[in-house]
């Protein structure tokens, strides 16, 4: 047992680590630094807005997302486990988890929220995922398809949500502003043109 | 498990709440001494009560502490190999299962490492598509390298079959061949 705190004991492994050549603390700033990015050229949901309003404005480039993720999306990052888009329909609406840890299309996201981690979250949705979504202010209509998606495989998903009305004349930088991380998980929507949110 | 409550959801959320979480994350990417199989096992190995008490970020660490020791990493240069990644695009060949299957999960109880979920074992559900090939988790975990990949299908389960009749959603999982039987 020790009584040092988790940021001590993280030092002390670093240290421990880097005095064996194991770790280098400056490639570690670079990755945290990467990771923090928030500039849409690294996996962040940024970049997965430019995917989602690409597919939205092409459906040539849709067809091959759906089809062929792993190539599609590695034209925007590398992809080094496999991947799977799921669109979402008028009549059905996806969701993924993970209930045994916290996959998540990371290769184009990023890291995931905090809350897509918590116990709460990946203990819950799988068995009451409308209740789940309405604590995010998602309601969905009792006639819409709830399938969701529990990420127990190395394969990831992504969803491709629904183009909000009102849209037509936008181009893709424009549509893109509108692409929420939630909206890629499935725990939103993508915001409604003309909205404060 | 059940029992937790509302989702605890924030705002603009920081992708790491204390720098150390940042250090612990990039250590795990940095090290990469075995496979993430036997790094999730490792997590898996907490005690049940400290695991539930402990963050996210906490959980990580207590695993690399224990990893970076098993693995002959505090004591010298030496790093051992996982093995080549596997490829996120391998060829798929000829499963047991076809779409529209109906397939048994099969209750996969071990004291080693498994990726089927308790809440599935043992039920039925239809075979979707073949989702991936990926080297069998549990045997990641146990040998510490990426051996050859097996066929992993993507199975629909009923909300109601597996959760009672007020769940009225399909809710689907990845899981391997060999954790399936035909019905």
């Amino acid at each position: 047992m020790t009584d040092l705190t988790p940021a001590q004991r993280a030092e002390r492994l670093e240290h421990q680590l880097h005095g064996h050549g194991h770790v280098d603390p400056e490639e570690m700033d670079a990755t945290i630094a990467e990771a923090e990015s928030a500039s849409g050229n690294y996996p962040s949901p940024a970049l997965g807005a430019r995917v989602v309003a690409r597919a939205w404005v092409s459906p040539e480039f849709r067809q091959r997302l759906l089809t062929d993720a792993v190539d599609t999306l590695s034209e925007y990052a590398p992809q080094g486990v496999p991947i799977a888009v799921l669109e979402n329909t008028p009549g059905t609406h996806h969701v993924i988890v993970c209930t045994l840890c916290s996959c998540y299309p990371s290769g184009l996201l990023g890291n995931p929220p905090t809350w897509y981690k918590s116990f709460e979250y990946r203990s819950r949705v799988v068995r009451e995922p409308r209740v789940v979504l309405a604590e995010f202010g998602l309601e969905l209509s009792p006639g819409v398809a709830l399938r969701v998606h529990d990420s127990t495989a190395e394969q990831r998903y992504l969803v491709l949500p629904l183009r909000p009305a009102g849209t037509e004349e936008w181009d893709e930088d424009r549509l893109a502003t509108l692409v929420t991380r939630n909206s890629m998980i499935g725990t939103g929507l993508p915001i409604a043109p003309g909205s404060d949110s | 498990m059940h029992g937790f409550g509302r989702v605890p959801i924030e705002v603009n959320d920081p992708l790491f709440h204390e720098p150390w979480e940042g250090r612990v994350w990039a250590m795990w990417s940095a090290i990469g001494a075995t496979t993430i199989d036997r790094f999730r096992f490792t997590i898996e190995q907490m005690p049940p009560a400290e695991y539930l008490a402990s963050g996210y970020y906490e959980r990580w660490l207590w695993a690399i502490e224990r990893l970076a020791a098993e693995q002959g990493l505090l004591t010298g240069p030496d790093r051992p190999s996982a093995g080549t990644w596997p490829s996120p695009v391998a060829a798929a060949w000829e499963g047991r299962f076809r779409p529209g299957d109906s397939v048994r999960v099969r209750n996969a109880v071990t004291a080693g490492h498994t990726r089927v979920p308790r809440y599935l074992r043992r039920h039925i559900g239809l075979v979707e598509r073949l989702a991936c090939v990926w080297p069998n988790p549990g045997d990641s975990a146990d040998s510490g390298t990426y051996g050859q990949p097996e066929l992993v299908y993507t199975v629909a389960f009923e909300g109601g079959d597996l959760f009672g009749p007020g769940a009225d959603h399909t809710l689907s999982a990845d899981l391997p061949e060999s954790d399936l039987e035909k019905v």
